[in-house]
């Protein structure tokens, strides 16, 4: 019975919560702009994203399915962002329309196909490309020392010396010429020095044949560059160093001023050894370039060593489940769980990478312990390519520099699993809302006619208690306000005209808790009581009904907003976040401002507290019911 | 007191409505009413918003007039080319590659869609190339749906757990059940009249879905508070003490429906005919389910619970008891304590009699016109006139 201690609680978290309204999380602007909760895409229009269908191979659009499928992915990952209501639908037979609210929000991400896959490095070279051929020659020894010929052993003796970083590593690795290849990859075709294009990628990957269209683009990208440099470029068995043969260096430079589409056509082999060719190229390869896990591949990892990377031994698909988390050193990571079988792949690979089975791991690639590193590549580039230090049976994680959101942001394109197309981005729009500023005030004024006709009934029903109805819908809304926007804030939480809505009806759902308390009070004054002693009594047991009554409500917010998606779980939101204020303002406002009410001489007047009516009838059956409540008291 | 209209009856709790009795009228039209709506959802099916099936999607450059005149004229061309379908939703979106407006509208067969393109152009001096029609997919893909419906299974599964713990598996019974009913009569009054189903429309379902619950949690808390040792004494069967508990929680009932239904009713019917017809879908379903919920938690679940409660053979045994005890009485042989006061009782006993013989009709006894009822203060031995057992809590 402190009724000012709990409304002192209450004023501390309105305290809190306008505190942090209008200073913290992102407050800017004017005292209106800090006010304004995040509104929904029909209330103020956002931004528009189209991505268009772009098969590699050939130019056909996708399947009705895949379509589908992609824009479900799409709309898992844009729902990923948080609780704001995203529109995806397909437009026509190759366009996926992603419309989120806010204006240029940047989608750039949502549209990756986020293939993962996990390969064995096996070779690596510098991948800054044509500038840093001649220059910097940083490291002459090392084009000696560490050649003979990748054997595991003397790559041991080097690598101490180059430090742990793998650029390091990389760029000592660029003398090592044409000596390294014969004993360092099973996967090196024997009969690489022939002309043919086609020879050396058919050998890589027998059970993948190069369709057509490929050989066709590469016809075309031979011709570009011209035979010369097309036939040195097929000559070399490993990078080559420029540094010792400056001449090599002009009859490659055609390869520098390729397109990304055309690198993209050219054998892993070619891309690999190719100097030339430049990380900054092949990050921007056509999305799906390196996906076929049947291939060996080409990719950079931070933008500056290119490596040389075995075939996928396991996929994205392997993955079941994904999530960012921080690891023992505050950095965040993307754990992965495995599927089962997943998990087996995933534990082969990695004792393939621990014995390095075959030698087949080169030694420029190999960590710093000697063991082979792995890559996770991401699409067209590496995340991160650890050094296996183990043979690995549980979960695993992803490292790199991560922010927490780039943590999440893979975390959930893993989980959700990789597009089943390939797509390239359109113009980014802005879109307007689709309801007008007139449908908002409509609403609104519907809203609060409704709202003030629930109050004149209140006043009505309830003369004086009342007007505790009155403020505590005044506190509910208010509380609702600064939670809407703070959460806008944190959490992207959005308002759309339905959510406004439900607001409101919550508003009147929440005012049922008075009825309850004030029924029971009602049923406590006609068994004879006086108000003061009525209302703990009453408080006491309309506590037990509100609170069950409120359980059952946030179960189902609980479990709706766990289980569903996009706009249902936006709504399960919302609805819990209604039904916890109910409950706070039910304890730490109406109680005891009734408590102090019921201290007061107004409230025994009959005609004020709206009891009267059972006052009444309960003194004029004084003479019946009165006796009996005495007795049993 | 005796001259006390129904409202004041009401008001104190009193009305004395036999609503435990007639439970078979009840259970009648709730059933009649559910096969209806089974019915319309094979029959008539739902008719389901762009959201959902999909539609078309025309874009007109912006230089043709302002969005909402050239709205109006869309629908215009709409209503002569593609067979009176209409704008569900009209937008401006801008970009490097110029302004233009895009208008939704319902499935179109490609034949009208392409009629309404010529006519567009036509109608804004445009060559046809430069409007561009698509087919538009749904937005609210099948998997919301499939996450909708699997996360009300969990929740009443979960639900059905907590009412059993917290009150008893019967009890649990009768709320879900009429939960249940709540929903596929809501769905029905959808189907039958032809509302459009629309996300919002679902959203306000699942409202229903805590406000059902919650509105039959407050009746069987009270009930449980009456029928606590009930049978320590023989003076009512649970059925007549059930029904006394939804005359005690009726006047709640009708406020928590008003409060509730009020704002609802403000979007409905001020918000919708001054222009946000939005909200039209989201009113509609709340309207039409705040309103099932406030009758079946009356009307349905608590007359459930007392069938289901006079199975129980405890339950059983101690209805046939009063009921004998009530026959004694009536034929003189036991003098009941705390005589019941005879002035007033004419139109309430009548419905108490129905009551008693369609709570418990297996008991040869006939109809005791003296009895004293719940509803009745003046009974000492009841526990507590009005709230009998209640007194006893604490």
């Amino acid at each position: 019975m402190r009724p000012g201690r709990q409304l002192a609680v209450l004023a501390g978290i309105f305290v809190v919560l306008y505190l942090l309204v209008f200073f913290a999380g992102g407050a800017k602007g004017s005292v209106m702009d800090r006010l304004e909760p995040r509104l929904g895409l029909d209330l103020v229009g956002g931004t528009r994203l189209t991505l268009e269908a772009k098969n590699s191979v050939d130019g056909r659009a996708p399947t009705a399915e895949n379509l589908e499928e992609a824009r479900q992915i799409i709309e898992n990952r844009v729902n990923a962002f948080g609780v704001a209501e995203a529109e995806v639908v397909t437009e026509g037979n190759r366009n996926i329309v992603i419309s989120l609210p806010g204006e240029n929000r940047d989608l750039t991400d949502v549209g990756t196909p986020a293939e993962l896959r996990f390969r064995k490095v096996l070779k690596a070279a510098d991948g800054s490309g044509a500038a840093a051929a001649p220059a910097p020659v940083p490291t002459p020894s090392g084009s000696a020392s560490p050649n003979p010929s990748g054997s595991a052993s003397p790559s041991g003796s080097a690598s101490p010396s180059t430090s742990a970083s793998p650029k390091v590593t990389a760029s000592s690795s660029g003398g090592q010429g044409g000596m390294a290849p014969t004993p360092s990859t099973s996967a090196t075709p024997t009969p690489s020095a022939s002309a043919s294009p086609s020879a050396s990628p058919s050998a890589s990957a027998s059970e993948a044949p190069v369709p057509a269209s490929v050989e066709e683009q590469r016809k075309a990208v031979e011709q570009k560059v011209g035979a010369a440099a097309w036939a040195a470029a097929n000559g070399l068995q490993g990078p080559a160093d420029l540094s010792t043969d400056p001449s090599l260096a002009d009859k490659l430079k055609p390869f520098s001023t390729l397109s990304p589409q055309e690198i993209a056509v050219l054998p892993a082999q070619t891309q690999f050894n190719v100097p030339t060719i430049s990380c900054e190229q092949l990050d921007k390869r056509p999305p799906g370039s390196i996906t076929d896990p049947k291939q060996q591949a080409v990719a950079c990892e931070g933008g500056a060593a290119k490596y040389l990377l075995d075939q996928a031994k396991v996929l994205g698909t392997d993955v079941e489940d994904a999530s960012a988390v921080m690891d023992q050193t505050n950095a965040w990571v993307v754990s992965l769980n495995f599927t089962g079988g997943g998990q087996d792949k995933w534990t082969g690979l990695t004792r393939e990478a621990f014995n390095n089975d075959g030698n087949a791991c080169d030694a420029s690639a190999l960590g710093q312990d000697g063991k082979c590193r792995v890559a996770v590549v991401l699409d067209n580039e590496i995340v991160s390519s650890p050094e296996i230090q183990g043979v690995l049976t549980g979960d695993s994680q992803i490292t790199g520099s991560f922010t927490q959101q780039d943590a999440s942001t893979l975390a959930g394109q893993l989980r959700y699993g990789a597009l089943p197309a390939t797509f390239e981005q359109q113009e980014q729009q802005n879109v307007s809302a689709t309801l007008g500023a007139s449908h908002l005030r409509a609403g609104l004024l519907a809203a609060g006619i409704g709202m003030l006709l629930v109050i004149i009934y209140a006043f009505f029903y309830y003369r004086l208690l009342g007007s505790v109805i009155f403020l505590s819908l005044l506190l509910s809304a208010l509380l609702v306000f600064g939670a809407l926007i703070v959460l806008g804030r944190t959490i992207g939480f959005t308002v759309t005209l339905a959510g406004i809505a439900g607001f409101i009806v919550s508003l009147g759902v929440a005012a049922d808790s008075f009825v309850i308390y004030f029924e029971r009070l009602k049923d406590e004054i006609r068994e004879g009581r006086s108000p003061r002693s009525a209302v703990p009594r009453a408080w006491a047991r309309a506590r037990r009904t509100i609170i069950s009554a409120n359980a059952i409500s946030i179960l189902a917010a609980v479990v709706l907003y766990i289980v569903s998606v996009g706009t249902v779980k936006g709504f399960a939101f919302a609805l819990g976040l209604a039904t916890v204020l109910d409950l706070v303002v039910v304890f730490l406002f109406r109680h005891p401002i009734m408590t102090m009410f019921a201290r007061t001489q107004a409230f025994l007047s009959p005609r004020v507290s709206g009891l009267g009516r059972v006052l009444r009838t309960a003194e004029t059956e004084g003479n019946t019911t009165r006796p009996s409540r005495v007795k049993e008291a | 007191m005796a001259h006390s209209g129904l409202a004041t009856r009401l008001y104190r709790g009193e009305a004395g409505l036999d609503i435990i009795g007639k439970r078979k009228l009840w259970f009648s039209i709730a059933g009649l009413l559910v096969l209806a709506a089974v019915l319309s959802f094979f029959v008539r099916g739902f008719t389901l918003g762009i959201e959902f099936e999909g539609g078309n999607s025309f874009q007109v450059p912006a230089s043709v007039g302002t969005l909402t005149q050239t709205e109006d004229r869309v629908n215009g061309i709409l209503g002569n080319e593609a067979g009176g379908a209409e704008v569900e939703s009209a937008q401006t979106v801008g970009g490097a590659g110029g302004e233009f407006y895009e208008f939704r509208t319902a499935v179109l067969s490609s034949d009208e869609a392409n009629a309404a393109k010529v006519a567009m152009a036509q109608e804004f001096n445009l060559n046809e190339d430069q409007i561009s029609a698509n087919q538009v997919s749904a937005a609210w893909g099948g998997q919301y749906t499939e996450r909708a419906m699997l996360g009300l299974v969990i929740f009443i599964a979960l639900v059905m757990l907590y009412l059993i713990i917290r009150f008893e598996w019967r009890m649990a019974v009768g709320a879900v059940s009429s939960l249940l009913l709540n929903l596929v009569l809501t769905a029905g009054v959808y189907s039958v009249v032809g509302f459009e189903v629309t996300p919002s429309t679902i959203i306000g379902f699942l409202t229903i879905l805590g406000f059902a619950l919650y509105d039959v949690v407050v009746v069987f808390d009270k009930v449980q508070e009456n029928t606590r040792g009930i049978t320590a004494n023989n003076n009512q069967t649970y059925g007549e003490a059930a029904n006394l508990a939804i005359n005690q929680t009726l006047m709640r009932s009708i406020n928590t429906g008003l409060v509730a239904l009020l704002p609802v009713g403000g979007l409905l019917f001020i918000g919708v005919p001054l222009g946000a017809v939005t909200l039209k879908d989201l009113g509609l379903v709340l309207f039409v389910g705040m309103f099932i919920a406030v009758y079946s938690s009356i009307f349905f679940a608590t007359p459930v619970l007392s069938t289901l409660k006079d199975f129980e053979p405890r339950i059983q045994a101690h209805n046939k008891r009063v009921l004998a005890r009530r026959g004694a009485i009536a034929r003189g042989e036991l003098s009941p304590k705390g005589a019941p006061r005879p002035a007033g009782r004419g139109e309430s006993t009548e419905a108490e009699d129905a009551a008693l013989a369609g709570a418990a009709p297996k008991v040869g006894a006939r109809p005791a016109g003296k009895r004293p009822t719940g509803a009745r203060s003046g009974r000492p031995t009841g526990g507590g006139g009005n709230r009998p057992g209640g007194a006893k809590r604490r």
